[in-house]
């Protein structure tokens, strides 16, 4: 018999690969396009089928299929080259190498090429499920490697598999080691293609009256540790996008271009943080008011935004620095004078002259400011998500019929105010607080968080920001809004204790923390680990050059000491003899110590007997030992305790 | 130019393997490589680290790294496998020339870990595999072709094992002091064998023929006096003669002569095919060789001394 060319038929060999199969594709069936999933199951439930009834597949049928689906699949993705299309195709042939494999070596090819399947499902995802799915994908696969090798196959597995967990968790921490000191690289090898999804949060335009209903969306759009001191959440205003252009409906971000030269601005720094972003598929990023430097890999743009040149189209980890920017003793070019006063002149005329009419009724623009704050306040002005549509003029009904809305209507219509009564102003847009996680000292943001709020110039004091949604009266937020949105919005938070609003701290509140902590960790310092990370480390031991070569030196270090350490575990086991065969050992070395010429080839009657034709004295020592093992070796003498016992002091005598 | 490495290599194997009857299998007697499959697990690894470092995937390192360590780990598995056996290879019985001799190789295992899928073969590529338990045997049979008769030395054995994940191949060669006995292949001569029968050695036909009693009949003048029966003379019964078979023609001599001019080896053919013919119908005979002679029997022994003589002729 001879395992390599066995025919996989035998002992449920079949049903195992179809298992692992089944397991390995399992993650890739919610991403690939669903008929591409069926057809695999389908093919894997045919060919247990097949297994069942001995059929095996013509091959010519087999091909006709394949092609119709590599058809299939150019016809989806309109290429065979991308990632997707890649995936799809692999998956599919992956499936259809079990359906016609019948040897050893279709067998073998199907699980190490498994191996590669699993990696690919990570291209998706690397949630913390994810690390669950590849130890269990391991173990399957070493368990079937395992059953392919062994004559019994799967009858043995009950034993014989326990060398695949055995292997897997002797693995892990050489793969810990190893994933630690490989060195990573900051840029990738080659450029990839992007992907065209849509991404959820934060648009660049902005149309209030045009949503019926907004959505809120519990995803997380980044998560921040904050250095030393936090600010209260109240002036956690995470800026992302500074909207000024207006068409009478819609806002748009304006024409920027980066900042080049230092900024000559009086400016002190208040907050240090580290933010670890989600992918949004856009090219912002967030920062805590006011921005100034860019963090690594992104720019400053002169309207104090932040713009990667890539999109995040994967978690992006970058430290910045929030500063109190002093800007009275600026002033607003005549162009920026222009742009920040912009309005189209055809539209909301209602709004505009009546900002105008109010503004001949105050001092000074402040006081106007202050103002239409306590004018939302007092008047009807309530807070939801769910606000009336308002076909034409959108600020002009938002402002004096329908007065309720959420952030985007307060921002538009307040930044339209201020430009009619002839004050610069701007909509900016961001999320707003946090959510603090005490399991891992960090706050949460979510797309939840979204918000728009204003800034204004003012004549020797530059841009202020004011957020005229917090200044709607809490009575007049929309009820259900009130408790989910107080543990997060910082501007809610300020009115919390006059209406009482509880602070949910629940048990399933806890848990969930808890959980986002463990969370946290994985996608930030596991899957985050990077070019930065190690050289961070290597810097604290104090390596400033050559540092990929230390990293080299410790994948040597690492390969070396697994190979120590667990050549010596598992070869030890091996030596482990059985005590009748190690005593007898031993007292061999004691013959030929006392230059009786005998070794291990020899029977124990041979020996016997030349140790006796040698040395008397010796032969008088060494007699009963070898008398009891040949007793206990051929002549089946049971070998219990008592004997061994016996046995080993008659060894120890010689 | 491959073969002269292949043979290089070979000597200097078997200079690492002396002949002995028991080969314990260590450090120095296993090699170990990569199987096919260890190779492309290999290519897969290279591919995914690379995959990896262009999408910056740390997922993907761990799966990478995952594999590694377990190819890495699988080269002690694989080793350990094989280590510590004690490898015995049984005298075997003689064969005809064609014929597969049945070798018979003994696995011992004193530890205490259970050695699984061990391969024993004449090659790596063509061996049969067996479970050794902790403290146990087991024997695996080899058949080994022959070509010609003579003593054959049993070639070098392999005992290899790929065991558990089929990544790694760990053998080792294992040489035996022992030799298979090859009789000639038997070949029915085309013309029967003139043989120099006729008991041309009157005593020992007696002799033979004495023991083989068949009836008894009057006593005839010069019917040899040992035949006669003399108890029943001695009751006065009359004078009888004991009569024996008549094994004229039926024990005969196999002589050299009578094939001599044929081709050597075909004539040591027919002449080993006349004595499985004479063994099978339970002749009594002799064999004639030039340099040996076997004396005339009968029985297993007596075939297996002539069938020797002319292996070795």
């Amino acid at each position: 018999m001879n395992v390599k060319e066995l025919p996989i038929s035998r002992q449920g060999i079949v049903p195992l690969l179809i298992a692992i199969e089944a397991m390995v594709l399992l993650p890739l069936w919610f991403y690939i396009p669903s008929w591409i999933s069926a057809l695999t199951v389908a093919l894997l439930l045919g060919k247990y089928v097949m297994y069942r009834k001995g059929i095996t597949p013509l091959r010519w049928v087999l091909l006709i299929v394949v092609l119709l689906c590599v058809g299939g699949v150019f016809l989806q993705f309109k290429t065979l080259n991308g990632r997707d299309a890649g995936i799809g195709l692999i998956a599919l042939m992956y499936t259809f190498k079990l359906l016609e494999a019948r040897s050893y070596r279709d067998a073998s090819l199907i699980l190490f090429i498994s191996f590669f399947i699993v990696v690919t499902a990570f291209f998706y995802s690397e949630a913390i499920w994810m690390g669950l799915y590849l130890l269990v994908a391991v173990l399957s696969i070493l368990l079937g490697l395992v059953a392919l090798n062994s004559p019994q196959g799967v009858q043995g597995l009950g034993s014989v598999g326990k060398i695949s967990g055995v292997t897997l968790l002797q693995a892990i921490p050489i793969m810990v080691l190893l994933f630690f000191f490989f060195p990573r690289s900051s840029t990738p090898l080659w450029s990839m293609p992007t992907d065209t999804q849509a991404g959820s949060g934060i648009d660049d335009t902005m149309s209030p009256g045009s949503i019926g209903a907004l959505h809120t969306f519990d995803d997380i759009a980044f998560r921040v540790d904050f250095e030393g001191e936090v600010p209260p959440r109240s002036e956690m205003y995470w800026r992302g996008l500074v909207l000024s252009e207006f068409d009478g409906f819609t806002w748009f971000k304006e024409e920027h271009s980066p900042i080049r030269q230092e900024l000559e601005l009086p400016m002190t720094s208040t907050y240090q943080y580290r933010v670890q972003m989600e992918p949004n598929n856009r090219n912002w990023i967030f920062g805590l008011e006011d921005l100034a430097e860019a963090p690594d890999g992104a720019y400053l743009f002169s309207d104090f935004t932040w713009n990667r040149r890539r999109q995040t189209t994967k978690r992006f980890i970058y430290s910045a620095q929030a500063y109190d920017i002093d800007f009275s003793q600026r002033q607003l070019t005549d162009l920026q004078s222009e742009r920040y006063l912009q309005l189209p002149s055809n539209s909301n005329s209602d709004t505009r002259e009546w900002a105008q009419e109010q503004r001949s009724n105050h001092q000074s623009d402040e006081a106007f400011t202050r103002w239409i704050l306590s004018y939302i306040h007092q008047n009807q002005y309530s807070y939801t998500l769910t606000p009336a549509v308002i076909e034409v003029d959108t600020i002009d009904g938002f402002w004096f019929d329908t007065q309720e809305g959420f952030c985007e209507h307060y921002a538009g219509a307040f930044v339209y105010i201020m430009r009619s009564a002839g004050i610069p102003a701007r909509v900016v847009t961001g999320y707003q607080g946090a959510e603090y996680n005490p399991y891992g000292d960090y706050y949460i943001v979510r797309q939840s968080d979204a918000h728009a709020w204003t800034e204004v110039w003012l004549e020797g004091v530059g841009w202020r920001r004011i957020d005229p949604t917090a200044a709607i009266h809490p009575s007049r937020v929309e009820e259900g809004l009130r408790s989910d949105a107080s543990s997060r919005d910082g501007w809610l938070e300020e009115f919390g204790s006059d209406v009482g609003f509880d602070t949910p701290n629940g048990l399933f509140q806890n848990l969930a923390l808890r959980w986002d902590a463990i969370q946290n960790f994985w996608s930030e310092t596991v899957m985050g680990y990077s070019q930065d990370m190690q050289f961070n480390w290597l810097r604290k031991l104090g390596i400033e050059r050559h540092q990929y070569r230390y990293l080299g030196y410790g994948l040597l270090a690492t390969i070396l000491l697994a190979g120590l350490v667990f050549g010596y575990f598992v070869l030890r086991g091996a030596q482990k003899l059985e005590p009748v065969t190690k005593h007898y050992l031993r007292l061999l070395k004691k013959l030929q110590k006392h230059e009786i010429p005998c070794d291990r080839t020899m029977g124990p009657r041979d020996v016997l007997q030349l140790t006796r034709h040698t040395s008397q004295k010796v032969y008088s020592r060494a007699a009963p030992a070898l008398k009891t093992y040949i007793a206990m070796r051929y002549q089946e003498q049971a070998v219990d305790s008592e004997l061994l016992k016996r046995f080993k002091q008659q060894v120890a005598k010689v | 130019m491959l073969s002269v490495i292949k043979q290089k290599f070979f000597s200097w194997v078997d200079n690492r393997a002396p002949r002995q009857t028991m080969t314990l299998l260590q450090q120095r007697n296993i090699y170990i490589l990569p199987t096919r499959y260890g190779w492309l697990m290999l290519m897969i690894l290279v591919l995914i680290l690379i995959a990896s470092t262009n999408y910056q995937n740390n997922m993907g390192f761990m799966a990478g790294f995952v594999l590694l360590a377990v190819g890495l780990l699988s080269v002690f598995y694989t080793f350990r496998n094989l280590k510590g056996l004690e490898v015995r290879c049984l005298k075997a019985a003689p064969v005809f020339a064609t014929e597969n001799a049945s070798i018979n190789v003994q696995l011992t295992n004193n530890t205490q870990s259970q050695r699984l899928a061990i391969g024993v073969g004449l090659s790596k590529k063509s061996v049969g595999y067996v479970d050794v338990m902790s403290q146990s045997k087991s024997a695996a049979i080899i058949y080994l072709p022959t070509s010609k008769r003579g003593l054959v030395d049993i070639p070098r054995i392999a005992c290899s094992t790929i065991f558990p994940f089929g990544i790694f191949e760990a053998w080792s060669w294992v040489r035996t002091p022992y030799q298979v006995l090859v009789y000639p292949k038997p070949i029915p001569c085309p013309e029967p064998l003139t043989a120099s029968n006729s008991g041309i050695d009157e005593g020992q036909t007696r002799e033979k023929g004495s023991e083989d009693f068949h009836s008894l009949r009057d006593y005839q003048a010069g019917d040899p006096i040992k035949q006669v029966m003399w108890k029943a003379y001695a009751r006065e019964r009359g004078l009888y003669s004991k009569e024996f078979e008549d094994y004229v023609g039926e024990h005969q001599t196999l002589s050299w002569d009578s094939v001599a001019h044929y081709e050597k080896e075909l004539a040591i053919s027919y002449l080993t095919d006349a004595v499985l013919t004479a063994e099978n119908s339970q002749q009594v005979y002799g064999l004639e060789l030039p340099q040996q002679t076997v004396a005339k029997g009968q029985g297993p022994e007596h075939l297996h001394t002539c069938l020797k003589a002319l292996a070795l002729m």
